[in-house]
């Protein structure tokens, strides 16, 4: 059996039984990413000599028949966001390029080392996370598996398409307003976006500091579980993680939709896409078994919301060096930061304060849906090098938009999967599962069940050196 | 009462200053689009009345 091939159970098993060893899983791992990257532009940084020195700290435990954990010898990928010790945290700018190496690890990659993984290295984003298409005039584009011509979204764009070309079973990416989202969506395979404040975002680049979220992507939902599960742990240096308990969700997989009530979130998230993704909306529906459709009225105005606060933050964020240095800026985005620095603060004020608004106006409906269906994108991949995209019959810029039906959902913080189908023409096309706070496993046991179904479609691309 | 159109391009020549940002022809012209993009958005989302006594959002507690 391919490396691709094996769920993180079966790399588990195959070690365990002396059939694999952690070394040849990481030979083999560096070898397709040296002759596959060159035409996917995912990784801009490769951690060859760390890749095998946790492989053989692997080797180490299946020699002297120690346990294994859990995500022992499963090679995997950060978006350059995250701290890795040793390297310069890019966050896709040329701007941080000359930064001191990363003393120590993000908080997620310390936890991925402890739980056995394997880290490939770094990839590639939008510049500063602000943009949804991995168009990065520093660092390249980052094209997606399925169709090379085609975006592979963003802004964790690099993470999406090194999963989906099958050279990593899964990375880290993070999500202001629809960046694990959105990748998942066009590249075609699954993400999860946890609750607000559920994962320690400590030791990563922050953008929004309001809206940030860590998370990540897979084409299992088994291994999407198991990630997430590694992932989680009380982490006192991070203001805005919530007081939760911990939940072990890989376990709970299997339970199906016992008890659990889907229903379609209509209305804008219906209107603004095509017929691609309201069919793969109607298909998931069959499947999951729906009755109900219900509206979120505040939908367009909290995407509103969502991007006044992104424009605001990051815009101060950034505005010393739009004085000093605007032109190691990437122009893509450079005037849209700008502008976000200008904004009133009473814009600022009054989108912080509808999101309580918004949140209690959005919680009546899980009273009646414990997961809620919606596209995760407007459309399938445009093209790189596209400038606007046509959605209900209005002009639309793609690297401001690509994101409308994903913003409202990050804004409000709840948890949502991202489940790949394809479109009739086979591009791929994502759907958001949305739960209420802190039940990350309602969305992940949907995902299971329409991943069991045969709907979703997460195989890996395959992508000619 | 009626309500006049503000003037953006004023506004944000005296943000341009007040920042202390030195901008050429074609980044001002470009500042305006995306400047403009957001006021459209921020129109309806400043009409709507909210309770004067909510506070912005926190995290979730579990």
């Amino acid at each position: 059996m391919r490396l691709h091939e094996m769920s993180i159970s079966a790399i588990q098993h195959a070690l365990g039984a002396g059939e694999l060893s952690a070394r040849e899983i990481a030979r083999q791992t560096l070898e397709a990413i040296a002759r596959v990257n060159p035409q996917i532009g995912a990784w801009t940084a490769v951690t060859e000599a760390r890749m095998l020195a946790e492989a053989e700290s692997i080797d180490t435990l299946r020699r002297e028949k120690r346990p294994l954990p859990p995500l022992a010898g499963v090679p995997y990928a950060v978006k350059n966001l995250f701290d890795v010790a040793g390297h310069t945290t890019l966050a896709g700018a040329e701007l941080f390029s000359q930064r001191p190496a990363a003393a120590a690890d993000s908080f997620a990659v310390r936890q991925l080392r402890s739980a056995g993984g394997l880290l490939t290295g770094m990839v590639n984003m939008d510049a500063y996370a602000y943009g949804f298409t991995t168009e990065n005039s520093h660092y390249g584009t980052t094209r997606n598996p399925h169709d090379l011509a085609r975006i592979a979204g963003g802004s964790s764009g690099g993470s999406a398409a090194a999963v989906a070309a099958g050279l990593v079973h899964f990375s880290l990416g993070t999500d202001t307003n629809g960046s694990i989202r959105v990748p998942a969506s066009l590249c075609g395979i699954y993400g999860l976006k946890p609750t607000f404040g559920r994962l320690s975002r400590s030791g990563s680049h922050q953008f929004v500091a309001s809206l940030d979220h860590i998370g990540p992507f897979a084409r299992r939902v088994c291994d999407l579980a198991s990630v997430y599960d590694a992932l989680q742990g009380r982490d006192g240096s991070d203001a805005f993680q919530a007081e939760s308990s911990r939940e072990q969700t890989r376990p709970l997989l299997d339970r199906g939709l016992d008890g659990l009530r889907c229903a379609v979130l209509g209305g804008y998230f219906t209107t603004w896409c095509d017929a691609d993704a309201r069919d793969a909306v109607a298909r998931a529906a069959k499947a999951l078994d729906v009755r109900d459709e219900l509206q979120f009225p505040d939908a367009e105005l909290a995407r509103s919301a969502a991007f006044i606060i992104s424009a605001s933050e990051g815009g101060n964020q950034y505005l010393p060096a739009l004085r000093r240095e605007p032109e190691r800026f990437e122009p893509h985005s450079r005037e849209r930061l700008l502008a976000g620095a200008m904004i009133p603060s009473a814009w600022y004020i009054q989108a912080q304060r509808f999101r309580a608004h918004a949140r209690q106006a959005f919680k009546t409906l899980f009273a009646q849906a414990d997961v809620l269906i919606a596209p995760a994108t407007p459309r399938s991949a445009t093209l790189a090098g596209e400038q606007t995209m046509e959605i209900n019959g209005q002009p639309l810029p793609i690297r401001a938009s690509m994101g409308m039906l994903t913003q409202p959902i990050s804004f409000l913080g709840l948890p949502v999967t991202t489940v790949p189908l394809r479109t009739a023409q086979g591009a791929p096309i994502g759907l958001q599962l949305i739960a209420a706070p802190f039940n990350e496993q309602a969305c992940l046991r949907a995902a299971r069940v329409l991943e069991e179904s045969g709907i979703a479609d997460a195989r890996p691309a395959e992508v000619a050196a | 009462m009626t309500t006049q159109q503000p003037d953006w391009q004023a506004y944000l020549a005296q943000m341009e200053s007040v920042l202390g940002v030195t901008l050429d022809d074609a980044r001002r012209a470009e500042l305006q689009v995306q400047f403009s993009r957001i006021a459209n958005m921020a129109a309806p989302l400043m009409a709507l009345p909210l309770d004067d006594r909510l506070e912005i959002a926190g995290v979730y507690k579990a």
